[in-house]
């Protein structure tokens, strides 16, 4: 095996991604590739297992690599929308490999810590990477998250606001502890994703 | 040098305490000469139950540019196509601290409990009393240190306290090296006092460990190997390239979050037994039940997987490799340490980067990860990126067949019943009607002739077995005394000044060890320390007969070829 077939991603072109290409949705059915970003210890994996499983696990749990997760969310207009979660890990060392799970996406979701300055730094750096190389019609939310940690707050909302607005992303405060705001989350994300005309 | 006290010509890591004193004041470096004295008086075990753990998330989260380019790069570089160093070309400039700040001191769990169970506990959270450094009495006074650092004295790496606040203590085990070495020589080991300082030098990352423990030189080298092969399993080599482009690269933050991997490690070395046989363990199924198993992995390695891994816990329940690949023991513990120590494979699905040092030191593979139950996993790798619908796939398939075949339900009732038990071990009744008259009773406890435990290796598969500790070593701490005795023994066993050995008869006040290796297998036996030699050769005898009336049960055989040759040797016995 050589050294170069085996490498992560790069954004050099010629890298896999991780596409389950039978997306075939129809009117009333979609599906939806989601991919979280954002450093380490923000709560993208709390957010998701809230999500998911109406879990909260406040030992931090370090996410090796990705982890992938789905669940089905049924809209008011009787459609259904199956998220294919790709939940990212923070690290540094992993940073090379985000386009193998961003690629293809529909919708990402950059997430920060409302009480760490730097992480919403590193939400920007992930906005940026992926107005550079995520597709084009990509949806993106921007998400403070521990907003039950409001005592402790550094970013405050409006900066955060009028920086989501300026990147065409929208914004939400969340808490994965309380719950706070996070099926809002993903309805938004859902009721933004494009129908698919039907067939005439 | 030569880890014998052999005067060197060279000017060599003394191995007297005064003398290793006056190196170190020679390096006139802050922290030196507070070494010698303060590494002695008590110490601090590390397994001591006392003991209060961060639940930190992570020490990393700072941006490295470098090696995000690294990986970007390698793929040019493959073609001869080097670009130029450039690291700060990154968007973000990250600095340490943005991980959780809610963390604490927690008292641990349970101080019974023993270390045998991998993740359980929730002790492998982080890192272990962050608060110290060395100017801390508590942390000199820890039995057994590991550091990783580069050889700019940089700190990667120290299983307690903070590596940054380290940074000076860093720079002397540096410095150490760099004396040594400015003289056309190697640093192995030096001693002082009762602590003994072991170096190993891999190009620009040293790896060194401090102990008071009284392991061997050698087994202490091969936990440092196993600690760097760790390292790499989590980076690969290609890390080298950081520190050619840039020398005083600070590598610690690439390892974020990966305190708990180590932590768990560097607790095997003291209850993993593969940690010094470099062979693995299976747990003991019935035949037709590891078939079933067997069967289904190699279907899907014949499907484009590399590797195909069922495991339960640090057992594993078969492998299948593609064609001629073939896993060395060693990738298949820090594989599983990795994966046990890090509690986000249980709880979803997960596709990550990960190389397998004695396969490919350069390379990832991507492994796909997926927990049946709390203790039994598949592993599958491939060299292939984008193939974790393939993989996940592929995994439905093995539950389909686990399940339909209760292989989930058989190895749980293994994990609970099917122990080797030395009160097992079959009494030779044609020559030894009744037990000798000479054994006290307390003779009794255990198995024949006052065995208490056993490991048996198989050479040609990789593997072992070992017995359950009997009732004189049930306690944790006897255990791990026990394997440090194995340890020694093993070490001086394989010495390749003296041996290497084939048997060694060793009495003292704790045991009697008996150790017998041949073309075909190794068995470390441990007996009552009055246990009679004679006795315990013929339960040694008959503890290698009843292995092999069991090896079906308790070994894995990979091909027919290779099944083939095995019994061939047995055959020679």
């Amino acid at each position: 095996m050589g050294c170069s077939s085996s490498l992560p991603a790069s954004n050099a072109g010629g890298i896999g991604n991780i596409n389950n290409d039978n997306s075939a949705t129809d009117s009333k059915n979609l599906k939806l590739k989601l991919v979280l970003l954002g450093d380490s210890g923000v709560g993208k994996s709390c957010i998701v297992l809230r999500f998911v499983r109406g879990q909260f696990d406040p030992t931090s749990k370090v996410t090796v690599g990705a982890s992938f997760l789905s669940q089905v969310l049924a809209l008011e207009d009787s459609t259904t929308v199956k998220f294919e979660i790709w939940d990212t890990a923070g690290q540094e060392r992993y940073a090379a490999l985000a386009p193998l799970y961003y690629r293809g996406a529909g919708a990402a979701i950059v997430v920060y810590d409302i009480t760490s300055e730097e992480s919403l730094n590193k939400a920007q750096y992930w906005v940026k990477e992926l107005q550079k190389h995520g597709s084009q019609d990509m949806i993106m939310a921007l998400v403070g998250n521990k907003a039950d940690l409001h005592e402790k707050r550094t970013v405050s909302s409006q900066d955060a606001q009028e920086y989501a607005d300026r990147n065409n992303m929208f914004f939400v405060e969340t808490s994965a502890k309380t719950a706070d705001n996070i099926n809002q989350l993903f309805e938004e994300i859902a009721k933004r994703l494009p129908r698919p005309t039907p067939p005439s | 040098m030569d880890p014998d006290p052999s005067p060197d010509p060279a000017p060599p890591p003394p191995p007297a305490a005064d003398e290793a004193t006056t190196a170190l004041d020679a390096l006139s470096l802050r922290a030196a000469a507070d070494l010698p004295p303060d590494f002695a008086a008590p110490e601090i075990d590390e397994d001591d139950d006392d003991e209060g753990y961060a639940t930190a998330a992570s020490r990393g989260g700072s941006s490295t540019a470098a090696w995000k380019e690294e990986m970007e790069g390698l793929e040019e570089d493959a073609y001869g196509d080097a670009g130029p160093p450039s690291p700060s070309s990154s968007g973000y400039a990250g600095e340490r601290g943005s991980s959780l700040a809610s963390s604490g001191i927690e008292e641990e769990p349970d101080a019974a409990t023993p270390p045998h169970a991998p993740g359980a506990e929730d002790w492998a959270r982080g890192k272990k009393h962050a608060d110290e450094d060395d100017a801390s009495a508590s942390w000199r006074k820890r039995k057994k240190h590991f550091f990783i650092l580069s050889n700019s004295g940089k700190p990667i790496y120290s299983r307690y306290g903070d590596e940054h606040k380290l940074a000076g203590f860093s720079a002397t085990l540096q410095a150490i090296v760099s004396f040594v070495e400015n003289s056309a020589d190697h640093i192995k080991f030096v001693r002082a006092g009762k602590h003994q300082i072991v170096f190993l030098v891999k190009g620009p990352i040293y790896l060194v460990c401090i102990s008071c423990t009284e392991e061997s030189f050698e087994g202490l080298r091969g936990q440092l190997e196993l600690m760097y092969g760790q390292m790499l399993l989590i980076l690969t080599k290609s890390v080298n390239r950081c520190f050619e482009k840039n020398p005083k690269f600070d590598m610690a933050p690439l390892l974020g979050g990966t305190d708990a991997v180590f932590l768990s490690l560097i607790r095997a070395f003291s209850w993993n037994p593969a940690t010094f046989l470099h062979a693995y363990t299976c747990l003991p199924l019935a035949q037709p039940t590891r078939q079933a198993a067997s069967a289904v992995l190699q279907d899907i390695a014949d499907s484009g997987v590399l590797f195909a891994l069922l495991m339960c816990e640090h057992k594993v329940i078969s492998l299948v490799g593609a064609q001629k690949a073939t896993l060395h023991p060693d990738d298949i513990l820090l594989l599983a340490n990795f994966i046990l120590s890090s509690e986000s494979f249980r709880t979803s699905e997960s596709f990550s980067p990960i190389c397998l040092p004695r396969y490919n030191s350069m390379a990832f593979l991507y492994a796909y990860v997926h927990f049946f139950d709390e203790n039994t996993y598949v592993t599958l790798l491939t060299p292939r990126s984008d193939a974790f619908y393939d993989l996940k796939d592929s995994r439905a398939r093995i539950q389909d067949v686990l399940l339909k075949s209760n292989v989930l339900l058989e190895v749980q009732r293994s994990l609970h019943e099917n122990v080797l038990r030395v009160e097992d071990v079959p009494v030779d009744l044609s020559s030894q009607p009744t037990s000798p008259p000479a054994q006290s009773s307390e003779m009794a406890i255990g198995g024949p002739a006052g065995l208490w435990h056993f490991i048996y290796k198989s050479v040609n598969l990789d593997q072992y077995v070992s017995s359950e500790f009997a009732l004189p070593i049930k306690s944790p701490k006897e255990q791990k005394r026990l394997y440090k005795a194995y340890q020694k023994f093993y070490a001086s066993m394989h010495d390749k000044a003296t041996g290497p050995h084939r048997t060694q008869f060793r009495r003292d006040e704790d045991y009697v060890l008996f150790c017998w290796i041949t073309q075909d297998f190794e068995l470390y036996a441990a007996f009552h320390p009055l246990a009679d030699k004679t006795q315990a050769i013929k339960t040694c005898n008959r503890v290698c007969q009843w292995i092999r009336d069991v090896e079906n049960k308790v070994f894995v055989y990979g091909e027919s070829t290779l099944a083939w040759q095995y019994h061939h040797c047995w055959g020679d016995m």
